[in-house]
């Protein structure tokens, strides 16, 4: 079905990418929610999970890695009329951005941030994230990580309780398309967590 | 006969130092005189040794000087590091036996602790100063009262009653001391502000109704001057979680059509850093206002420099148009607070205004702000876009393709940190990215035709040039206003970047270049080698934390006192 929210560009994710379905949801999300192009903002951070940033025809705006949820805060307090999202990866959210996620939840800001949680740092080729088990050996911690991976629903939850924090894995894109539309419709903070495999570097976590 | 006087009031921190200068320079204000305050504190919130200096006069005053005629000492000792400012004239008050200090001036003990003790209250100190000054230079004690009053509310009582004891025992004991400023009084009504709050007016006139910061001095009061503000103006005011945070939520509300200014001082500008390429880039119109004190790292955080030119004027990575603005006054600070934001929004890139301590905290009697007419100009907004709109359009010859803001229906756009087309989705293609570039690089061009003229001061036929930027302008102004030197124009350069293309012309008609930067380097000096031939024949730098005096200027530039 084309979508008035689809962009001429087409997707150059790896065929089989989990954003696909990250990308299919939030069509379909601002579709039930009748939104018009003109009527969204998305925020998209710096990954690969960002580069959906080309794939979506509305307003957005491709920040720099860390910074999609200070945008996004920017663009809803401007103006509250319009549907603000953040579609980012595992390392801008929980990484170089963290500080400004607990920031985000404290405020409840009406945003809904869509983390595709690979484990991993896929576009500069697949380096350990804040998500990656303890001891996961990567490209750049060949023996092993030390430190211990963020769980970022709980963590925003214990934060404020009030904001919608879910994990959901795209294993089962039903759960995902629904989660998406969830958030949307959320009237506060909402942060997604979608657990996804990158096809390109997730071997690297299994093997 | 002398037509200027300084005042200097000095203790530990909390004794309303700064309060008593502020209302002792709106009574000046109120008399018709010019002023021009000046403060030094430590990083400290108790103790230690402040200062709040007032310079006036009945011609207009264009910085402090470094004598001082009366000094107070509200608790004793604090007017020992000050004895090269005192001179045969200088009236030295304290509530101490004065043991014959080393200085021609006159100290005399003034029984502080006896007047606040017959009011009942140990807060007043610096109100018993005011009352002593009041009669010394015969001024209107009403104009006190109604300052007194407005300034203390429940406590204004024992104050106004501190201020009359003190100025009875002034008048019993102080009358041979009466002294009367010469000249004219000025006839329009001012008021007083400091340089930081002088930016945000000018911010606000200018259409200004987004500010974020995050607390760091001395660029901290244009933040408490602005969320003040939003009590009755429509101005959005945030102090987020760190300066990333202050850029960034500056961008989103710049894209989403507010118009925006961010400030910090030279630490908190570093983590800026980014965002400033990414507004250029992305054609993001915003105002960076950056208040320096003295670096590296945390440096001296309460005093001033000049040390961030370079800094801002190569702020952000890559290569892109960018606007560098100085005032070198707080009516400066004002009008470019008001440029700063129509050229950010006309330009659609970042514009810099760089200020610093002395000049963003220090006080001058200005005409009143608030009355000032608001100038709004919204650049090239595209009220109707069609199907198919091109935000970055290439076919343009300024380089400012029309923008919209999110809500505008067919306006849909991609602000984008990657290299991107005419519709904002990133590109690699090499026909493009250096089109866009050479876009973008056309509104340096559009820039220098708005940007502030550099500007030339003093007398025909001179064959010496002092050129400098920014606070120094004050009182190097000061100098040869009150000391004519014939001989010397002065060149204050008031865009930094880009650089006046006037510049090598107007230089090139004088003997002898002098250059005056509060800074060690010579980074003015610098920058101008870098556009054209540029050899200054003496270059004056000062780099301890401290502004320039005009006497001292007087005397590095003629070799005389
Ligand atoms: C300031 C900065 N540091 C580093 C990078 C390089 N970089 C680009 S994407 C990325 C990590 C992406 O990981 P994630 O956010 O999990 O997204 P993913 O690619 O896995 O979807 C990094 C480190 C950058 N663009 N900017
Ligand atoms: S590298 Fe991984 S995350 Fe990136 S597009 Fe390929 S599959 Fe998706
Ligand atoms: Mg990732």
């Amino acid at each position: 079905m084309a979508s008035t929210f689809r962009s001429p560009v087409l997707p150059t994710w790896c065929p089989g990418c989990n954003n696909y379905l990250v990308l299919a949801g939030l069509e379909k999300a601002f579709q039930s929610q009748k939104l018009s192009p003109s009527q969204v903002a998305i925020a998209y951070d710096i990954g690969c999970a960002g580069n959906m940033a080309d794939f979506i025809k509305c307003y957005g705006v491709h920040t720099l890695h860390g910074r999609s949820i200070p945008v996004a805060m920017g663009l809803k307090i401007a103006n509250p009329k319009l549907t603000v999202v953040v579609v980012g990866g595992d390392g801008g959210i929980y990484g170089e951005g963290l500080n400004h996620l607990v920031s985000a939840v404290r405020m409840d800001i009406d945003i809904t941030v869509l983390v595709s949680n690979n484990y991993l740092y896929s576009l500069t080729t697949g380096q350990t994230s804040p998500t990656s088990p303890k001891g996961a050996k990567t490209k750049s911690t060949p023996l092993g990580t030390a430190s211990l991976p963020i769980d970022g629903v709980s963590l925003v939850k214990s934060i404020n309780p009030k904001v919608l924090a879910k994990s959901v894995d795209c294993q089962s894109p039903p759960s995902v398309i629904a989660a998406i539309e969830e958030g949307i419709k959320h009237p506060g903070f909402a942060l997604l967590d979608i657990s996804q495999f990158c096809l390109a570097f997730g071997k690297q976590l299994v093997g | 006969m002398t037509n200027f006087l300084s005042l200097k009031f000095a203790g530990p921190a909390g004794m309303g130092i700064k309060s008593a200068g502020q209302l002792f320079s709106r009574a000046l204000i109120a008399h018709g005189f010019s002023v021009h305050d000046y403060n030094e504190y430590p990083s400290l919130v108790r103790g230690g040794h402040n200062t709040y200096q007032v310079s006036f006069s009945s011609q207009k005053i264009f910085s402090p000087h470094y004598s001082v005629d009366y000094f107070f000492s509200l608790a004793g000792g604090h007017w020992q590091e000050h004895l090269k400012e005192f001179s045969g004239d200088t009236l030295v008050f304290g509530d101490e036996n004065f043991n014959r200090p080393p200085s021609p001036a006159k100290f005399i003990s003034l029984p502080i602790k006896q007047i606040i003790d017959s009011v009942g209250n140990s807060l007043v100190v610096n109100t018993v100063c005011l009352g002593v000054i009041a009669f010394l230079l015969e001024l209107d004690t009403d104009i006190f009262t109604d300052l007194l009053s407005s300034q203390y509310g429940k406590l204004a009582e024992v104050n106004l009653n501190a201020f009359h004891r003190a100025y009875d025992y002034a008048k019993n004991n102080y009358s041979p001391h009466i002294r009367h400023l010469s000249g004219k009084k000025l006839r329009s009504p001012q008021i007083l502000v400091d340089g930081n709050e002088a930016f945000g007016w000018g911010f606000l006139k200018g259409g200004g109704d987004f500010y974020a910061a995050y607390p760091m001095t001395p660029a901290t009061g244009a933040l408490h001057f602005l969320a003040e503000k939003q009590k009755d103006h429509s101005i959005i005011v945030l102090h987020p979680e760190d300066e990333l945070a202050v850029a960034n939520i500056g961008a989103g509300a710049a894209v989403a059509g507010r118009r925006v200014a961010v400030g910090t001082s030279g630490g908190g500008f570093v983590l800026m850093d980014e965002t400033i390429s990414f507004c250029g880039i992305a054609e993001i119109g915003m105002v960076y206002y950056l208040v320096s004190r003295p670096g590296p790292a945390t440096g001296l955080p309460t005093w001033t420099s000049q040390g961030d030119l370079l800094h801002a004027v190569h702020a952000g990575h890559g290569e892109f148009p960018k606007v560098v603005l100085a005032p070198g006054n707080q009516e400066e600070s004002f009008a470019f607070g008001q440029l700063a934001i129509n050229l950010a929004v006309r330009l659609q890139t970042p514009v810099v205004v760089v200020s610093d301590k002395f000049l963003a905290e220090s006080s001058a009697s200005l005409p009143n702000l608030s009355r000032h007419k608001t100038v709004v100009n919204q650049g090239k907004r595209e009220i109707s876009p069609k199907p198919g709109y091109r935000r970055y359009r290439l076919d343009v010859p300024d380089g400012i393709s029309p923008y919209t803001i999110p809500g505008q229906s067919d306006g849909e756009f991609l602000s984008n940190s990657y290299e991107h087309d005419e519709f904002g989705f990133a590109t690699e293609d090499s026909v493009v990215a250096a089109s866009m570039n050479e876009k973008r690089f056309k509104k340096n061009a559009t820039a220098r035709r708005l940007v502030p003229q550099d500007l030339l001061f003093g007398p025909k036929g001179a064959s010496k040039l002092i050129v400098s930027w920014g606070s120094p302008s004050g009182p190097i102004l000061e100098m040869l206003n009150r000391r004519p030197l014939p001989e010397y124009n002065f060149l204050q350069v008031r865009t930094l970047w880009p650089v006046s293309a006037r510049l090598p012309k107007i230089i090139g008609r004088y003997r002898q270049i002098i250059v005056v930067e509060n800074n060690q380097t010579g980074q003015l000096s610098a920058l101008l080698k870098s556009q054209f031939s540029f050899a200054p024949h003496r270059q004056i730098n000062k780099f301890d934390g401290r502004p320039y005096y005009p006497e001292e200027l007087y005397h590095l530039i003629t070799g005389q006192k």
